[in-house]
């Protein structure tokens, strides 16, 4: 039962970058058209695990598994693999400069089909298509350096879901966007969510994570600390704490001073 | 403050940088003669006209070139004072200052003697000078021409026409995007920089300065190509670039290809 | 030092692109080899940070500013293939986009700065270094030395395109049709801005950025340090004997030397004594030089140095080789062939009285 609705299966996966352990022995499985939030201070492993689930780098240690096939390096050097892996399983990344390279936003959007060896028509057709799915046709011929932080992650997904992937990697989607960005980028992760897709997304803001998330792993220095439905580990104020997703403070409310962990949820704090 | 002076000379030329791009996207979606042909019939044209130049040996034919130029500049939109502070003044000053000595240093018949006769102006050395300068103003306002009126993509993409490898394509295309990033963070860190000294800095003490401005912004450099590198994978890409290329040449692009190659001919021919 | 459209003629310009096509061809080959994949990403960005970096204005001791290349740093990190894309790539974009730099220069440009310019880096960095730690003040010694002669060596090179156009392509009136300045004027007008200036802003750069790296990251340094291999090296290494291709470029390039035999008659000054005492060589000799009728004697100067040393490769042309091209070719492959044993005796000779652990090749 659970190999046919699990998606990704990572079983004590270790990571390293130059030495220093990204990941130790971390474990976790999703299950299709689940939507899922990691949560973690910087540094505790959520863009590493990311990558991981997109097969751009391959665990020292333990295993990664897309829908029961593990991930490796000797896969990935054949072309129909991993073609068709890239087609179903789309990252976008924190910093959307590192994603948009090519010199207009329809060659951006235009790279996925392109590299997939589509024809020319279809490409042009598909393209057009999502951009206006984005509200991005404006958009068309402008040059990456001309766009706004908001626009430029409109292009980046763009770019993703020209694919139509099954499954969606956001790495810190909301990072560097305005408010109004920021809650129109909620809807659309909810009307994912809605839909058969599965998505993941990493995050360290707390108050968008009851919105776009069914489950939560919170991530501590590199595995698993924790996981439940949103609401339960939100009200765990001390494991948020504990895992660096939270601060304490002391304030003033007329003659009385108090300390509590300080989280900004759409509920009312206590006192 | 000289640090303040050197760091501003930087600053204005990162800044220039990005204006250049600016002026250029106006101009090519302007309705005018040179942006109505396919990208591979401008760049092969006025390319082609670039070579008359270099190739003509009198100086009439080279100013005819010039002036073709600026017509096809006035019919394609761009404006007189676009191309004077942008070409004319430039190469004036630059070319100007180099072939001045020509005047003197050429042997030949003497056309102008100061009173005491210690320097000479010969004929051989004022049409050489002139020679020089209107070369290179002309092949540079057609070499503006066409990237004022093309939009950048587009001239990387007609290169692909002259048997230019994709990837060589696809590396001019991205280090052109990513030039305006890193200027735009080298900008800032000098900035950031500037505004946290107090007072003149030494010699050395600026050139640590810079060099520690160039490392931060080398480590950056690598980190975003590892990244770009994830990024690119990530989307399926394997090694192989491929572009789009939409262009398709109608019969008024071979109208214009063949007016260019006989202007160019026949400047070649005359000026032989 | 880009050259701009109109300085250099069209058969100068030609044989440039000839052999900036094979230094660029012989690099793409390599870096397709040894960096695969992340060719694109990597040249690209490095070509851009170059780019911007010759924006920069240095800061130099004498309270002058200069602009760098960027072509040492990059020779270092990403070694000399890399490199030779990296900055003609940076050229081009300049040529095209800015107007720096002409485009039927493009070849000579990409010539005297990123191929002259990547390979006379290389080598001085790596004879000068062999051997050294990668954290030792040795390497920081040969960046600047290596980014000083390079920088020289292309002002050089540009210099003599630029000396040779008024000897080689005048009109019938003797009016210079390109570059106007000889040889005599065109090499210390370059030299002088490069030497001073130029050369001392790469040199200081080159440094500054190997210090940088020597603390923030070390790992870029690996790859052209000579040293073992190591797991930490950012890219794979580029030994001097695998440039091989690069030489194998630079010897096509000595095929087009004959086209220096194309030229009627021989290059402004390069008389021989017998030619002054007969009429037909007088002729010759008045016709090139304006119609100043020739001295009806040998110049006795001329005819006492002409003794004294007698080529052994008189006129090029040694006696068994028949065409004169030929003979040209021979001379000019045997010429640099010389010069490159010598660096590399020159190199041998200091690594083993070093000693120590580089295994360069």
């Amino acid at each position: 039962m659970t190999a046919v609705s699990s998606i990704f299966e990572v079983q004590s996966a270790s990571f390293e970058y130059e030495g220093i352990p990204a990941l130790r022995g971390l474990s976790l499985t999703i299950d299709r058209g689940q939507s899922i939030a990691l949560v973690g201070a910087n540094g505790s492993g959520k863009s590493t695990l990311l990558r991981l689930l997109n097969a751009l780098c391959f665990p020292s240690g333990g295993t990664v598994s897309f829908c029961g096939d593990p991930l490796t390096a000797e896969k990935f050097r054949t072309v129909s693999c991993e073609i068709s892996f890239r087609r179903r399983v789309a990252l976008v990344f924190q910093n959307p400069d590192v994603q948009l390279f090519n010199p207009t936003v329809f060659d951006e959007v235009a790279f996925g089909p392109l590299q997939m060896g589509w024809s020319t028509a279809d490409v042009v057709t598909r393209v057009d298509e999502t951009l206006q799915l984005m509200g991005i046709t404006h958009l068309r011929d402008r040059a990456p350096y001309r766009l706004s932080g908001g626009e430029k992650k409109r292009v980046a997904l763009a770019s993703v879901i020209v694919l139509d992937p099954e499954v969606l990697l956001l790495d810190e989607p909301t990072s560097m966007l305005d408010p109004r960005s920021q809650s129109q980028l909620i809807d659309l992760i909810q009307q994912w969510k809605g839909s058969s897709k599965t998505v993941v997304t990493a995050t360290h803001q707390l108050e968008i994570v009851e919105d776009i998330a069914d489950r939560v792993f919170v991530l501590e220095q590199g595995s698993v600390a924790a996981s439940g439905s949103a609401r339960e580990i939100l009200s765990d104020a001390d494991l948020l704490l504990r895992a660096n997703l939270v601060h304490a403070h002391r304030h003033t409310h007329g003659a009385m001073t108090h300390s509590h962990p300080h989280l900004h949820s759409h509920d009312e704090h206590k006192h | 403050m000289s640090s303040d002076r050197t760091i501003g000379a930087t600053l204005v030329g990162l800044a220039r940088a990005l204006g250049h791009a600016l002026v250029s996207e106006q101009v090519a979606r302007q309705p005018g003669l040179l942006q109505a042909f396919d990208p591979r019939v401008r760049v092969a044209g006025l390319l082609g006209l670039v070579l008359a130049v270099t190739l003509s040996h009198r100086i009439s034919v080279v100013l005819a070139l010039l002036c073709a130029a600026v017509l096809i500049a006035l019919l394609s939109k761009v404006s007189l004072m676009t191309l004077t502070t942008r070409v004319w003044l430039v190469v004036l000053l630059f070319t100007g200052v180099i072939a001045l000595p020509a005047l003197f240093l050429t042997p030949g018949d003497a056309i102008f003697t100061t009173a005491d006769g210690g320097l000479r102006i010969t004929a051989q050395g004022a049409t050489t000078a002139l020679l020089l300068i209107a070369r290179v103003e002309a092949a540079v306002t057609l070499t503006t021409l066409l990237v004022l009126c093309t939009p950048w993509m587009h001239v990387l993409k007609a290169l692909r026409a002259f048997r230019i490898p994709q990837e060589v394509v696809m590396m001019l295309a991205m280090t052109h995007r990513y030039i305006f990033l890193l200027a735009e963070t080298a900008s800032q860190m000098f900035e950031s920089r500037r505004s946290r000294t107090v007072g003149v800095l030494t010699g050395p003490e600026q050139r640590r300065m810079t060099a520690r401005t160039a490392g931060v912004l080398l480590s950056k450099s690598v980190e975003l190509s590892n990244d770009v590198f994830l990024a690119m994978q990530s989307r399926g890409f394997r090694g192989d670039v491929k572009i789009l290329s939409e262009f398709r040449m109608r019969v008024w692009d071979y109208v214009g290809l063949t007016a260019f190659l006989v202007i160019a001919i026949l400047a070649v021919w005359m000026g032989r | 030092m880009h050259i701009p459209d109109g300085y250099l003629s069209p058969s100068t310009c030609a044989v440039l692109y000839v052999g900036a096509g094979l230094g660029w061809y012989g690099a793409l080959r390599r870096i397709r080899r040894t960096l695969t994949t992340r060719m694109v990403p990597l040249i690209s960005v490095f070509a851009a940070f170059s780019f911007v970096l010759m924006m920069f204005n240095l800061p130099l001791p004498g309270g002058t500013t200069g602009h760098a290349l960027g072509v040492t740093i990059a020779v270092i990190v990403i070694g000399p293939a890399g490199s030779i894309m990296a900055i003609s790539i940076a050229i081009a974009i300049q040529a095209l986009f800015f107007g720096d730099g002409g485009i039927t220069t493009l070849g000579a440009n990409c010539v005297n700065m990123a191929i002259v310019g990547s390979l006379v880096a290389y080598v001085a960095y790596r004879m000068i270094s062999s051997g050294a730690a990668i954290t030792s003040r040795r390497r920081l010694i040969a960046a600047a030395a290596a980014g000083y002669l390079a920088t020289n060596a292309a002002a050089f090179i540009a210099a003599v395109e630029f000396g040779i156009q008024p000897l080689l392509f005048r009109n019938a009136g003797g009016v210079p049709l390109y570059a106007p300045y000889s040889l005599g004027v065109a090499i210390p007008a370059m030299m002088i801005g490069h030497l001073a200036i130029a050369g001392v802003a790469e040199g200081a750069i080159a440094t500054g950025l190997v210090a940088f790296l020597q603390g923030a990251d070390p790992a870029l340094l690996h790859s052209t340090s000579g040293l073992a291999p190591d797991s930490s090296a950012a890219y794979s290494s580029t030994s001097l004997r695998s440039l091989r291709k690069l030489w194998i470029s630079v010897a096509l390039l000595l095929l087009l030397t004959p086209l220096g035999v194309l030229t009627a008659g021989k290059a402004w000054g390069e008389w021989n004594a017998s030619e002054y005492s007969a009429a037909a060589g007088r002729a010759r000799i008045a016709a090139s030089s304006q119609n100043q009728p020739a001295p009806s004697e040998t110049p006795t100067g001329l005819q006492r140095l002409s003794s004294l040393w007698t080529a052994p490769i008189a006129d090029y042309a040694p006696q068994i080789v028949k065409s004169p091209a030929l003979g040209y070719l021979l001379s000019g492959m045997f010429g640099v062939g010389l010069v490159m044993s010598l660096c590399f005796a020159m190199q041998s000779l200091l690594l083993r009285r070093r000693g120590g652990p580089g295994q360069a090749a």
